[in-house]
């Protein structure tokens, strides 16, 4: 029998610094017959974890399109993810997974495709983003909208230009609050809409961000018109085994862990519960 | 099933084990196997125990053994789920896996409790599979008692259809007849146990059905707490009943310390966390139980708490029970064993919860 909670050692290939507590970790399995053979979709994540202080979910933010490594990119927020930030450029760390379903790939060809995150919310999206990016010509036009509380803690700063560089593909970014230098939009990512228009015709949308954010882009995204079924985000919630056991992510009958993260506005409208979800 | 035998025995006549043999037998069998059995503790308190390997505490530990009227804290499902159970050690750079596979005979449990086990069984068995639970489940062997009277005033097994004798799950189950048992053998494996141990076991060639069926029939009327159990799956299964009302009102009484779900036999929520000793370079993975009810149970790291109000956690504890599990599997998550009420200090149960939906009044 396989054990499900048995991490294998990867070692860290690559730091980059994102904002003052995010980093992307570029890692890759020590064993080559794994490194080979490991395969993960778009959205999915994996759990981490340092021996002695021990395991936490993080989303690959790396596209499968692009192998022979993995990334996450991981914000300083607890213990593990402070121990991990701690870790230089040939460290292990150690990975179990992938778990977790994944944003729509093959079902949304052909189509518009609108992004929209929030702070370190960008970083499942830039899984998806750099396979759609890695596919070009299968989607029609893409807009990337995306907020951040201060220019600083806009994540993927170089991708963010490269993007734009790219043909029918535009980036717009916003922050809450405007720093010395920064002389683009201000405002949460819901104000783009007055800058964009945001046309539902033939296109699905994409969000993750904090719960607040999800919120209210998944209600101006409703009101511009999207269907719910094609309004895909994908959700956070404190997890532990990620395999649908430990109970900790459960929402009504489903594991965010197993079931989700990624879920239609549609399906995030079915649970019965009272809870918070967003 | 009122006054119904085991469906699949029939296998041979029905053995008879006199009480005084009992002991002899537990020790027989310890030689071989990991034996649990209920034990009364110098406090007075009775637990589902593994007994000693050494011969003198084994001696002392028979002598307080407890079969009848055994109202034992928690629910058996520690034996395969531990409160706190080692995952994975690290020692110099290596990770090595923990799991237990030793043979167990599980001595002595309720009819409830064997149902709470096969709840349990079938969710750590569906996919992704929990090799820490299957690996102590694997080489078992499960001898019920049925009860003859409820060992707790908060029973309701015969609402919740999983008691007081059991129908089918278990290897051999006892029937309590004065001064011996008639052995019910549910199982290959069990009559295995009995050929193995058959000094002990007396066979008969007198026909005991109607008397086995008589102490069954007394055994069910005497579980007086009676709740409609049916009407309460069929109620909350529906998606848009939340009784809102009783969660709220419970949540103003309930002092959230999660005993209820550490004794209940379906509960099966765990935390992780790891141990290090720097100076040793040793440490371990560690599972320990978790319950929904806990503020923190919820909380992400960016602080925000999905179930920050109390009366959430109330609903997500009943809801997960009786709607969703039922809703998922066809099983009640709940037993029937009536241990969150005899446990709790505030005198929420669900029995009582039970009683106020589908009574249509306030109980709690």
């Amino acid at each position: 029998m396989k054990n499900e909670y048995f991490p294998f050692p990867a070692i860290i290939e690559d730091i980059k610094t994102e904002t003052v507590d995010t980093k992307t970790f570029r890692v890759c399995f020590t064993d080559k017959a794994l490194a080979d053979s490991f395969n993960y979709q778009q959205g999915q994540f994996m759990e981490l974890s340092l021996p002695g202080a021990g395991e936490a979910p993080i989303s690959i933010s790396s596209s499968p399109s692009r192998k022979g490594f993995l990334e996450f990119t991981i914000r300083a927020a607890g213990k593990v993810t402070k121990s991990i930030h701690m870790l230089k450029k040939g460290d292990h760390i150690y990975l179990r997974g992938p778990y977790g379903n994944f944003f729509p790939f093959e079902e949304i060809i052909g189509k518009n495709i609108y992004f929209v995150a929030g702070g370190i919310g960008l970083a499942p999206l830039r899984s998806l983003i750099n396979l759609v990016m890695d596919n070009r010509s299968s989607f029609r036009h893409i807009k990337i909208l995306y907020g951040a509380r201060t220019p600083d803690e806009l994540c993927f700063k170089n991708e963010l230009e490269q993007w734009k560089t790219i043909p029918d593909t535009e980036v717009w970014l916003t922050v809450d609050k405007a720093g010395a230098g920064w002389s683009g939009r201000v405002g949460v990512v819901t104000e783009l809409w007055k800058d964009t228009h945001i046309d539902p015709t033939d296109a699905v949308s994409i969000v993750c961000g904090p719960p607040i954010m999800i919120k209210f882009a998944a209600e101006k995204l409703e009101e511009s018109g999207f269907k719910d079924k094609d309004i895909f985000m994908t959700l956070e919630r404190y997890m532990k085994c990620g395999i649908g056991k430990c109970g900790h992510c459960n929402i009504d009958d489903k594991f965010i862990c197993k079931d989700g993260p990624v879920f239609t506005y549609e399906q995030i409208k079915s649970f019965r519960t009272k809870e918070h979800i967003f | 099933m009122r006054g119904k035998g085991g469906k699949n025995m029939k296998i041979s006549k029905i053995k008879i084990i006199e009480k005084g043999k009992i002991k002899d037998l537990l020790k027989e069998a310890s030689q071989e196997w990991d034996v649990y059995v209920p034990q009364k503790f110098s406090d007075g308190d009775v637990w589902m125990d593994q007994l000693p390997e050494d011969r003198q505490l084994l001696d002392d530990a028979l002598e307080n053994v407890m079969l009848e009227d055994a109202d034992t804290v928690i629910s058996p499902k520690d034996i395969f789920f531990p409160q706190l159970e080692t995952m994975l050690k690290f020692k110099d750079d290596k990770i090595l896996e923990t799991p237990e596979f030793s043979q167990k005979l599980i001595f002595g449990i309720r009819s409830c409790d064997l149902k709470g086990i096969l709840f349990t069984d079938d969710f750590y068995s569906r996919n992704f599979e929990d090799i820490y639970y299957k690996s102590r489940m694997q080489n078992r062997l499960i001898v019920v008692i049925g009860c003859l009277k409820p060992p707790r005033s908060s029973c309701f097994c015969t609402s919740a259809n999983t008691g007081p004798f059991a129908e089918e799950g278990f290897d051999l189950q006892l029937v309590d007849s004065g001064n011996s048992y008639f052995v019910e053998t549910g199982s290959k494996k069990g009559q295995e146990f009995i050929d193995m141990h058959k000094k002990f076991f007396i066979e008969s060639d007198e026909n005991f059905d109607m008397t086995v069926k008589e102490i069954k029939i007394k055994a069910y009327d005497s579980i007086e707490l009676k709740v409609d159990f049916q009407e309460a799956l069929n109620l909350m299964t529906q998606d848009s009943f939340i009784p809102e009302d009783s969660y709220r009102r419970i949540s103003e009484r309930c002092i959230y310390c999660g005993g209820c779900l550490y004794v209940c036999p379906t509960c099966t929520c765990f935390n992780v966390f790891d141990n290090f000793n720097g100076k040793d370079k040793e440490g371990e993975r560690l599972r320990n139980w978790d319950a929904c009810v806990f503020e923190g149970y919820t909380r992400e790291a960016s602080g925000h708490n999905p179930r920050k109000e109390k009366w959430l956690r109330t609903a997500r504890r009943y809801e997960h029970k009786l709607k969703f599990d039922y809703k998922l599997t066809g099983m009640s998550g709940c037993v029937g064993c009536g241990r969150c009420l005899s446990s709790c200090p505030v005198n929420i149960g669900m029995s009582e919860f039970i009683q106020e939906i589908t009574e249509k009044r306030k109980i709690m």
